[in-house]
């Protein structure tokens, strides 16, 4: 056994430097999260009188007409009803678009362009500021008839996540080990079945990952959704900056719309942890 | 043509196509719009570069210029050097190292335009929590320079996991052996640090510098709802002027020269980020 030192601060501090370093790191990330949290069941009233870290219970009695409240309204259900299928429309058209294409790049060779310069080629838009191409889409769409639909921001969406679905699923056929494929080849499969049936059936994790995190960045763009979608398509986004400048900043709903539009994303990026380095070094990085 | 030829054309021609469509195609009708002056009701005019002249004579273009700048220059700088930081600190075994995982992961999945507005609550001068539990009377968000801290600061809180995560994927890429046989030379952490990981890391460095500064331009929704670009233009970031002056006063002609000058400010490091890719697959 170890001689035991007696215990002393300094000796902790030195001791679990590294550890306390990473919770107070952990305790910045979150403390946003607490806040908003702990304005969202403050009674407006409450909202300046409380100081500091105002702690529920301890500080102010808690409540839930912030949220019985801002849920009622129309216009929010609509948000939340329009974000969700604009979300879950992108992920199933970068699925159906990405994973194919994904598959090509890795299982067959093109010489010109080569598959690296494909590749780019489909990072070409995760790179490009958007605002290039906000007014010449806006322009698109209105000579489409589409402006203010959920149909133009999944468009767009897809787009934005194509990139992200490519690069992921690219990585995942190359994990696979071809000789499955060159099996059911011999036995006379066609590249269609041998695609659908073996390649993505193995990599649905993969799939499924991808299109979560799809589905979260969807959730959250907010350029092209204030520009395309101004009325009957807003997104979550898009409403909360408007609700703010119609009635100014009340931070009871600023803690509950941040609470509604920041769950559903960070639920998800925790579900899929593990893709989430792949997905944002554009596959650079296996992670 | 053979099935096999056949077959992956098929396959890729699809997403290629979209990428023209929706990427390609935008990007030259943008240009092609700023060399118009475009009146609504009115007949498009061919006014060649004029635009791009208007924009170097414009003080409020060029000082959006040197906000964006200044903004890309300090929050990557911040979270880089931070996120380094915390890798290497966290690049051991930690006890509740999952759960400390999982909490750093959150804010960079949480929706720019709600962290905007949580920090606004955040950095509010009276009654807001960074003044409130510091018992602290800084200007935030009124002051000129102050503003631009308070958004550099958000977009960290929002960024910084990026940073960390990846460098400490890249150092848990590094061979222990490596590190064995250093530690048979030396106990000198610094020496081990400068000498072995230094080199081992620095593709990946390069590569999350250049992920952040390609992204770290795109900058919008945090300025649009924190400060509003203000106070006065202190905060109005190039793409935030670019909307301004297209879908507010509705001038898409000079708003895509705006919008072109963004994408030439980072075009060069998109260049480098591509061949660090590339070098990568």
């Amino acid at each position: 056994m170890k001689p035991k030192t007696p215990w002393s601060p300094a000796a902790f501090l030195e001791r679990h430097s590294y550890f306390i370093l990473t919770l107070i790191f952990a305790g910045f990330s979150a403390l946003p999260f607490y806040w908003a949290a702990s304005l969202s069941i403050r009674n407006p009233a409450e909202t300046f009188t409380v100081t500091g870290l105002a702690i529920p219970f301890l500080q102010y009695q808690p409540t839930l007409i912030n949220w019985i409240e801002e849920l009622a309204v129309g216009e929010s259900q609509r948000a939340l009803l329009n974000s969700t299928i604009i979300a879950v429309g992108t992920a199933v058209g970068v699925a159906v678009l990405g994973a194919p294409a994904a598959y090509a790049l890795s299982r067959f060779s093109f010489r010109r362009p080569a598959n690296k310069d494909f590749t780019i080629w489909f990072l070409s838009q995760r790179v490009l500021p958007p605002i290039v191409t906000v007014i010449p889409i806006f322009m698109m769409m209105q000579v489409f008839n589409l402006l203010d639909t959920r149909l133009a921001l999944i468009l767009v969406n897809i787009t934005f996540n194509l990139p992200l679905v490519v690069v992921i699923m690219r990585q995942a056929f190359l994990d696979l080990p071809v000789e499955l494929e060159e099996a059911a080849m011999v036995d006379g499969a066609s590249y269609l079945d041998i695609f659908l049936k073996i390649s993505l059936r193995l990599t649905m994790p993969s799939m499924a990952a991808a299109m979560l995190i799809a589905t979260a960045f969807t959730w959250n763009e907010f350029l092209f959704a204030l520009t395309l979608g101004s009325l009957d398509a807003r997104t979550i986004p898009v409403h909360m900056a408007g609700a703010v400048d119609t009635r100014g900043i009340q931070f009871w709903f600023v803690g509950v719309r941040v609470l509604i539009a920041m769950g559903p994303p960070v639920i998800l990026a925790m579900l899929v942890q593990r893709y989430i380095v792949r997905g944002l070094t554009f596959g650079a990085l296996k992670g | 043509m053979q099935p096999r030829t056949r077959i992956k054309l098929l396959f890729l021609l699809p997403a290629a196509a979209w990428v023209l469509v929706w990427t390609i195609f935008p990007f030259f009708y943008g240009l092609w719009l700023s060399l118009f002056h475009i009146d609504f009701g009115g007949e498009d005019r061919f006014i060649g570069l004029d635009n791009f002249k208007r924009f170097f004579s414009d003080r409020n273009a060029l000082n959006a210029v040197k906000i964006t700048f200044l903004f890309v220059l300090g929050s990557v700088t911040v979270q880089v050097i931070l996120g380094l930081l915390l890798a290497l600190a966290a690049n051991r075994p930690l006890p509740l190292r999952g759960l400390v995982r999982t909490m750093l992961i959150l804010p960079l999945f949480a929706t720019p335009v709600a962290v905007g507005f949580l920090f606004f609550t955040i950095f509010y001068e009276e009654g807001g929590l960074v003044n409130g539990l510091l018992s602290i009377k800084v200007p935030w968000l009124s002051s000129p320079g102050y503003a631009l801290i308070a958004i550099i600061i958000a977009d960290t809180w929002q960024w910084i996991s990026f940073c960390f995560l990846i460098l400490l994927a890249g150092l848990q890429s590094i061979p222990d052996d490596v590190y064995e046989a250093a530690a048979l030379e030396t106990r000198n952490r610094w020496k081990i640090f400068w000498h072995i990981t230094f080199p081992y890391l620095q593709p990946t460095l390069v590569l999350v510098i250049l992920l952040r500064i390609t992204e770290a331009f795109k900058v919008f929704a945090i300025p649009y709802t924190l400060t509003r670009g203000g106070p006065g233009n202190a905060t109005l970031v190039l793409p935030m002027y670019a909307y301004r002056a297209g879908m507010r006063f509705f001038d898409f002609g000079y708003a895509s020269a705006i919008s072109f000058m963004a994408f030439v400010l980072v075009m060069l490091f998109i260049i480098f980020l591509f061949r660090s890719i590339r070098q990568a697959y």
